[in-house]
């Protein structure tokens, strides 16, 4: 059975089944789909997937639209290198920590990241033609978020609060690293693949908090994941600035 | 050792419990009272996990020393670390949709049901103890976003306007929900695990929380569906566990509401 992958860019969601496929080394017929071109809420996609969110996987007749639990999917699954720690308190922890990025860290950083960069990007359009992309958008909770990110509604205390967290947060990962060499413990697992889409670029986003003085086993962690052939594979398909953000990760004479 | 530090059964903390009654599993139970804040006391086991609680309250299960939170995992761990039936599908597309439940019921049953039932139950329980230790013992909650749960308590948070906003968010998971039943006998197929486990916790308040909206006429599949898991030996072993007689009544500050989108 093919394997088809609806995804935007190597980055955040998107960019976590294209890892994982690409790490157990199986093959899908790609669908790039713009993001900010709105093209997640066409009539062509929604058939897909009704609630217009990307990524989405179809796998014969099985649909899947939740791009964590789609990882795990991939790994149960297809034969190639297992993505999950053999014992279950192993497990646990990978699992702890994807949803502390999905739904702690990401949302911060992303609502920064959608201030700075979707935002800006999607307000070169005309204004009207903005608002009746919006009005499709079939889940309201994606409604307001865009509304928020493409006409600048952030407020300053909703921005103060998701910089405190992103630096909160990546003083907790820190923290993690330097007791353990991969989110999981001993081997590296579907949480790395994670902790990568989310944190790959927070070296050049984050400078003042990331670097090789305050978070050298990030740093570390981020570097070995970016040399990893699937890694390399994976961020080649992106098509925009931002997944070439990735270049911040080559190792310089003595890093 | 298996220990289970856990409070009224109720929510989050009803969770592992009919889980380990699943199991068979015998453990030694850590009983604390949530809502007089005992898990913020020196003894309470914790570690860089638990202590951000990313449900902001709930159990904490301690297997030979290790710490496991987070009652979707924790029910995931029991499944997978105690012997006994497997209570994830083994088919791996119904294992994804399992744990798809599990992520939409987190965020979204996690973040309201709370809402509802602090604001019926605990806000006016807090409201009969002495206000200003009460303060000075939450001044001192870490991280700051488990003490905003427990500051929206005191600080009329919860006006009536505020709490109807909240109802009307349930519109959304209970027709999902209900529209799953009516294809399927369980949410992740043709067999019982861990996302009924999960969406029961939490469900089987409404019919008392909002009556209008969970009732035999509104939500017939969801009405039979609650029928069937309360019948089973599993969830009557947990809510024997209560020590009040009453954890319909015992809530504590849930999931964080999606700050943005």
């Amino acid at each position: 059975m093919p394997v088809i992958l609806y995804h935007w860019e190597p980055n955040a969601n998107s960019g976590k089944p294209m890892l994982t496929l690409a790490e157990k080394g199986v093959a899908y017929e790609s669908r790039y789909l713009d993001l900010l071109q709105f093209d997640q809420h066409k009539p062509s996609y929604l058939a897909v997937n009704p609630d217009g969110t990307i990524p989405a996987m179809v796998h014969g007749s099985r649909v899947l639209t939740e791009s964590t639990p789609m990882m795990e999917y991939i790994d149960d699954e297809f034969s190639g290198p297992p993505l999950k720690p053999k014992d279950a308190r192993s497990r646990w922890r990978m699992r702890w920590w994807m949803r502390f990025f999905d739904s702690h860290f990401a949302p911060s950083l992303s609502m920064i990241g959608w201030s700075i960069f979707v935002g800006p990007a999607a307000r070169q359009r005309p204004q009207e033609e903005l608002r009746a992309a919006i009005d499709r958008i079939p889940l309201e909770s994606r409604r307001i978020a865009w509304r928020k990110a493409v006409f600048n509604e952030f407020s300053a205390d909703e921005l103060a609060e998701s910089k405190r967290r992103v630096l909160s947060s990546t003083i907790i990962l820190e923290r993690h690293l330097s007791r353990s060499s991969w989110i999981a413990g001993d081997s590296y697992s579907l949480g790395d693949i994670n902790g990568f889409n989310l944190g790959y670029a927070l070296p050049l986003s984050q400078p003042e908090h990331c670097n090789d003085t305050k978070t050298p086993h990030i740093m570390e962690w981020l570097r070995r994941i970016y040399e990893r052939p699937a890694a390399r594979e994976t961020w080649a398909k992106g098509r925009t600035p931002m997944a070439a953000r990735i270049k911040i990760l080559e190792r310089g004479p003595g890093a | 050792m298996l220990e289970l530090y856990t409070s009224e059964p109720n929510t989050f903390f009803l969770k592992p419990l009919i889980a380990l009654a699943e199991k068979k599993a015998a453990f030694t139970s850590r009983y604390f009272d949530a809502g007089a804040l005992q898990q913020f006391e020196a003894s309470f086991p914790t570690d860089l996990e638990s202590s951000l609680q990313l449900e902001r309250e709930g159990p904490v299960l301690v297997h030979d020393g290790t710490i496991i939170s987070s009652s979707f995992f924790m029910l995931e761990y029991i499944s997978e670390a105690l012997p006994g039936e497997s209570l994830m599908p083994s088919d791996p597309y119904d294992a994804y949709r399992a744990r798809a439940w599990g992520q939409f019921l987190g965020a979204q049953l996690g973040s309201i049901v709370p809402v509802l039932g602090c604001a019926k139950y605990l806000a006016p329980q807090l409201a009969q103890l002495d206000r200003s230790q009460l303060e000075r013992q939450i001044a001192a909650i870490e991280p700051s976003e488990r003490r905003i749960g427990w500051l929206a308590q005191l600080n009329g948070t919860y006006s009536e306007a505020y709490v109807e906003s909240v109802r009307e968010r349930l519109s959304m998971p209970i027709s999902r929900i209900e529209t799953a039943l009516g294809r399927e006998p369980w949410l992740a197929g043709t067999a019982y695990s861990i996302a009924d486990i999960d969406a029961y916790a939490m469900l089987w308040v409404l019919p008392d929380l909002v009556p209008a909206k969970v009732n035999p006429t509104a939500t017939p599949c969801i009405v039979d569906y609650l029928l069937r898991i309360g019948a089973r030996e599993s969830v009557c072993a947990a809510l024997r566990t209560s020590h009040t007689g009453h954890p319909e009544r015992h809530f504590v500050p849930g999931v964080e509401a999606a700050r943005w989108g």
